[in-house]
């Protein structure tokens, strides 16, 4: 009886998609507050339909119910109940719905948050909001539908994909979502501001928090994915440029330039145009992902099953809502009034360079993501673009962008003194440069490239710090002054000095762990030893293990620091799930500080012996912990709650302290 | 029944969920520019406390000021009038439609994907109804969580595998037959159907491993039919066809004149004699090779193969004959006339066709190709 409730359920939520896209919409147009007031509570109670759905598809994973067939086809009596648990959405049909749950979330977020907004602009934004879930809902039942039965019911389930029964998968796809969803409240936005043909200071007040909270969660989402990746597939790869990689990148590409877009917006009322196409853009690209991702033009892990029908659909509802989107922005944009001016070199100046390098990565990634699917499909032939691709372009068009992106902060809102600015630099210049000197003199002058890499990252991170020293005056007025100041700094400054601090410490990662990676292969039989980075490793011996659901054969290894001390143990595993007779791999690796020691169990040969494969991953922590860095530079940002204003820097007289200029 | 209550309970409320907001709302909304205007009032608000802070200079928070009522002004000046709400008949018309929409569509949505007679089956549930009512399935479920709990009841096992094997997890019965035998001990049964069950997994190859079981249950009763007769059938499997029909043979002469058996392996024996096995003797020629020296055993093959040989010259049209042909030189190690073999077929065949193509793939295999010639 739940599982029926639940797809009972599931269609109410679809018929109130319906009537909050359709009838707030009519009130907006006709003025009617009536119809308008509909659309919070049909938000917030599908949001609770959507719940119980979810709620008893849980049940049925939970109870190990066969006759869902959802069920039967992705879980197994014996998994551990954890894993029952993350099934439900370690599915193509289970994780549509989450997609659609998250989704009503943020529509009830809206419905409940938006008390203060324009009556017109939260019918609009709620109809969006609606119109979009309806889609996904309909997308649901006429193709995958996770409350189908199966009568009579089998007796044993198939099992979930077992590279998918792992906590980072657990975490790794609501993350996602909470991301690309959430950037389906700033389109809404962005397309109500369009049918309005308005967009105005409550606009933009509302617009940059939402897309602040999207951000946050992709960029966990991204970072959980890939340190998934990294651990799970075996081969210590954290990011291959893998399309399904480039599909959540996309977004956040242009989701960070929406960003710093609303904040102009905010502010200054100014970069409107830039601000509505970001927001159309970026959750078009969410949408594009989820294409890619689920239609089954692309075969990876993702794929959870090929069926042409879905992909249709979704192609079908991406080109409704990006060509629909952008012709009412072609039809609307010019409509909309100019915000406030600035000179080129300003604060907002620099934005716009930064939206112009974000967008034109964006676009590099995009090509290269959907290049060989369209030669494929015209052709017929099947090419891929690799790393080199992205290396050759994406990497050209970043670096410059982090070169500037400490000169962004400290300069002025609407005119501002670059000079000045570079001035104020010198110190973080030394800084870095003392980096590149110090890199060079212990890696022996060979490695220049990562040499001036490490320089870039220390330029990032020390700008950062730069940046909030000279906000709260240190060095320009007494030490208690100064004291009092930063501690009075907005949250916001805080937030931006984060998360480019963590951007440095991901680029420091990345560039440690491409120039520095250390790695080696051997036949070794228990008892020999390996020696990698300064570690000697020692070949325990292979050991029979069983789990609840699978078997596995446990490599022991000891490794020794460089004085012969014994450090630790390493096991890693080559692991063999029964119900699908499915091997995998399990890495063992050991943390040395922000550096691990990754190693990984090949197939055993003839003679007895095993192929290892060690790597030394020198600062490979960092390349996360930097997203967890930008995740908390997002969440002060977003706590602070104050409404903002960017104070101009004056024309005529020079500003005394334009340090002080540039606080927020 | 309680389900559509439910049902019905979940439509109410969803149906509630539009109308109480349209009765509740009174019939006014405020213009979008008082919002602007709220939104303007609290940024100045907010310069205040920043000045006081200290975190902003006056110069600048002067400028901020100036600004920030640069755009209330420009607000005032668009002057867009009070949103004037009207609760029009098109309005209501469209209030009505929406109510009436929600049960209409959920109900009719739901009529064609829904289930709404099959109850839920919890596997807990149905491992615990009475037993009467459990399907083979369920009961064999059963079983086995009984057994992953007590692993060391070889009764269990004993009993489970061979319905394992009925229902063809013949992974699972091999394993179970193994635990039996562990531990309850070997016994002709056990041994059978551990031989079974590892050549049914097998995909029907009675192999090495079955074998051994098969020879087991052998020891322990010499005369068991049924092991005899798979092991004879392993011979004949791995092309032993002479010893597979000597074993089959002795196993006749030692069958009661009324046992089921017999029909069986003279079926095989008789299946074996008829196999145009290359290069194909008859069962009654290898009979007769066995009685006969080394010598007169060679002698007899190559006369088989030079019949064959001139059988070929008067009819080349044969693809088949050809690949026997190159195939028995391989055998007799006969390379130069195996070469040669192939190299008239190819011309008989005349090249370029399938026929030839397919014999030239087949001598590849054996490692016979036309040295000299242009392939």
């Amino acid at each position: 009886m739940i599982v029926e409730t639940g797809h009972f359920a599931l269609v109410l939520a679809f018929a109130l998609a319906l009537v909050q896209f359709a009838v707030p919409l009519v009130g907006a147009r006709t003025g009617d507050a009536r119809l308008m007031a509909v659309g919070g509570p049909a938000a917030v109670a599908g949001f609770a339909l959507v719940v119980l759905s979810f709620f008893a598809l849980t049940a049925a994973y939970v109870q190990s119910d066969f006759s869902v067939a959802n069920v039967w086809e992705n879980s197994h009596s014996l998994k551990p109940m954890l894993y029952k648990v993350t099934g439900v959405w370690g599915n193509h049909e289970g994780s549509m719905l989450l997609w659609v749950l998250i989704l009503t979330f943020f529509g009830a977020l809206v419905a409940w948050f938006s008390g203060n907004l324009p009556a017109t602009l939260r019918a609009n934004v709620l109809s969006i909001q609606g119109l979009i879930g309806a889609a996904f809902l309909l997308f649901i039942f006429a193709t995958s539908n996770p409350f189908a039965r199966i009568n009579p019911a089998p007796i044993e389930g198939r099992d979930l994909n077992p590279i998918l029964q792992d906590i980072g998968l657990a975490v790794h796809p609501p993350l996602l979502y909470l991301g690309y969803v959430g950037f389906s409240v700033c389109f809404s936005f962005a397309v109500a501001a369009l049918i309005e043909g308005r967009i105005d200071a409550a606009w933009a007040r509302w617009v940059r928090p939402w897309t602040l909270a999207a951000w946050i969660f992709l960029t966990g989402g991204i970072a959980m994915g890939s340190y998934w990746a990294y651990y799970e597939l075996g081969w210590g790869g954290w990011w291959f440029w893998d399309p399904v990689e480039n599909a959540s990148f996309l977004p956040w590409l242009s989701g960070t330039a929406l960003l710093h877009s609303a904040i102009v917006m905010e502010k200054r009322s100014a970069l409107k145009i830039w601000t509505l196409l970001l927001a159309i853009l970026t959750f078009s690209l969410s949408l594009l992902g989820t294409f890619l991702v689920r239609s089954g033009v692309l075969t990876s892990v993702h794929a959870f099953a090929t069926d042409p029908s879905r992909g249709l659909f979704i192609l079908a509802i991406l080109v409704f809502f990006i060509g629909g989107s952008l012709s009412l922005f072609a039809l609307r944009a010019s409509s909309l009034t100019q915000g406030g001016l600035f000179q080129p070199i300003s604060r907002e100046g620099a934005l716009v360079l930064n939206n112009l390098f974000l967008t034109t990565a964006t676009a590099t990634v995009l090509i290269g993501t959907l290049y060989p699917l369209l030669v494929e499909a015209v052709t017929g032939d099947k090419i891929s673009v690799g790393a080199p691709f992205f290396n050759m372009t994406f990497v050209p068009l970043v670096v410059p962008l982090l070169l500037a992106v400490p000169f962004g902060p400290l300069l002025a809102w609407k005119r501002g003194d670059l000079a000045g600015v570079a001035q104020r630099l010198f110190g973080t210049a030394g800084g870095a440069l003392l980096a590149v000197m110090i890199a060079l003199f212990f890696i022996d002058g060979t490695g220049v490239l990562a040499a001036l890499g490490i320089g870039l990252a220390v330029w990032l991170m020390l700008g950062a710090v730069t940046d909030l020293a000279l906000k709260a005056g240190i060095g320009n007025v007494g030490a208690r002054v100064a004291v009092r100041r930063f501690v009075g700094l907005p949250r916001s400054v805080f937030g931006t000095a984060l998360a480019h601090f963590g951007l440095g410490i991901t680029t420091l990662g990345i560039v440690a762990v491409i120039s520095l990676e250390i790695e080696e292969i051997a036949v070794m039989r228990p008892g020999d030893t390996l020696t990698a980075a300064g570690y000697t490793l020692r070949f325990e011996e292979i050991s029979p293990y069983r789990g609840p659901n699978y078997t596995e054969d446990q490599g022991r290894f000891v490794y020794f620091d460089a004085a012969g001390r014994r450090v630790g143990e390493i096991v890693s595993s080559k692991r063999l799930y029964t119900a699908r007779q499915m091997p995998t791999t399990e890495a063992g690796i050991a943390t040395r500080g922000f550096s691990q020691l990754y190693v990984s169990l090949g197939d055993p040969t003839a003679d007895g012996g095993v192929v290892v494969r060690v790597w030394w991953k020198p600062l490979v922590l960092l390349i996360w912990l930097g997203g967890v860095v930008m995740m908390a530079g997002g969440t002060v940002s977003l706590l602070d709650r104050r409404l903002r204003i960017g104070a101009p820097a004056a024309r005529r007289e020079r500003v005394a302290r334009p340090a002080e200029a540039a606080a927020e | 029944m309680l389900f559509w209550i439910v049902a019905a309970l979940l439509t109410l409320l969803a149906c509630l969920a539009i109308l109480v907001p349209m009765v509740r709302v009174k019939a006014h909304a405020s213009a979008d520019s008082d919002h602007d205007l709220a939104v303007y009032q609290d940024q100045l608000a907010e310069l205040e406390r920043d000045v006081g802070r200290g975190v902003i200079g006056e110069t600048e928070a002067e400028q901020a000021r100036a600004e920030i009522g640069r755009r209330i002004l420009r607000i005032a000046g668009e002057g867009r009038g009070t949103g004037s709400s009207k609760s029009s008949r098109t309005g209501r018309t469209i209030a009505t439609l929406a109510i009436l929409a929600v049960p209409l569509a959920s109900w009719g949505i739901y009529a064609v994907t829904g289930s709404p007679e099959l109850p839920g089956q919890p596997l807990q549930e149905r491992l615990t109804a009475n037993p009467a009512e459990n399907s083979i399935e369920e009961l064999v479920a059963r079983a086995e969580g009984h057994l992953t709990a007590n692993p060391e009841d070889g009764r269990g096992w004993d009993v489970l595998a061979p319905i394992y094997y009925r229902m063809g997890r013949y992974n699972d019965s091999v394993v179970a037959y193994r635990n039996a035998i562990r531990l309850q001990g070997s016994s002709v049964t056990r041994e059978l159907g551990l031989g079974e069950a590892i050549a049914a997994n097998a995909g029907g190859t009675i192999t090495v491993e079955a074998q051994a079981a098969l020879e087991r249950a052998l020891v322990l009763e010499p005369q068991n039919p049924q092991a005899q007769f798979l092991l004879a059938t392993a011979l004949a499997q791995e092309g032993k066809s002479a010893e597979a029909s000597q074993a089959w043979r002795s196993m006749l002469a030692g069958l009661p004149t009324n046992s089921p058996w017999r029909g069986a392996v003279e079926q095989s024996i008789a299946r074996l004699g008829e196999q145009p096995a290359i290069p194909g003797p008859s069962a009654e020629d290898v009979e007769a090779a066995d009685l006969m020296s080394d010598k007169d055993r060679a002698q007899m093959i190559e006369d088989m193969v030079a019949g064959l040989d001139q059988r070929l010259r008067d009819n080349p049209q044969d693809a088949e004959g050809w690949q026997r042909l190159v195939q028995s030189y391989v055998v007799l190690g006969r390379l130069d006339d195996a070469r040669d073999a192939l190299q008239r077929g190819l011309d008989a065949l005349g090249r370029p066709s399938q026929p030839a193509a397919s014999l030239e793939t087949f001598a590849a295999e054996r490692g016979v190709t036309l040295n000299g010639q242009a392939e």
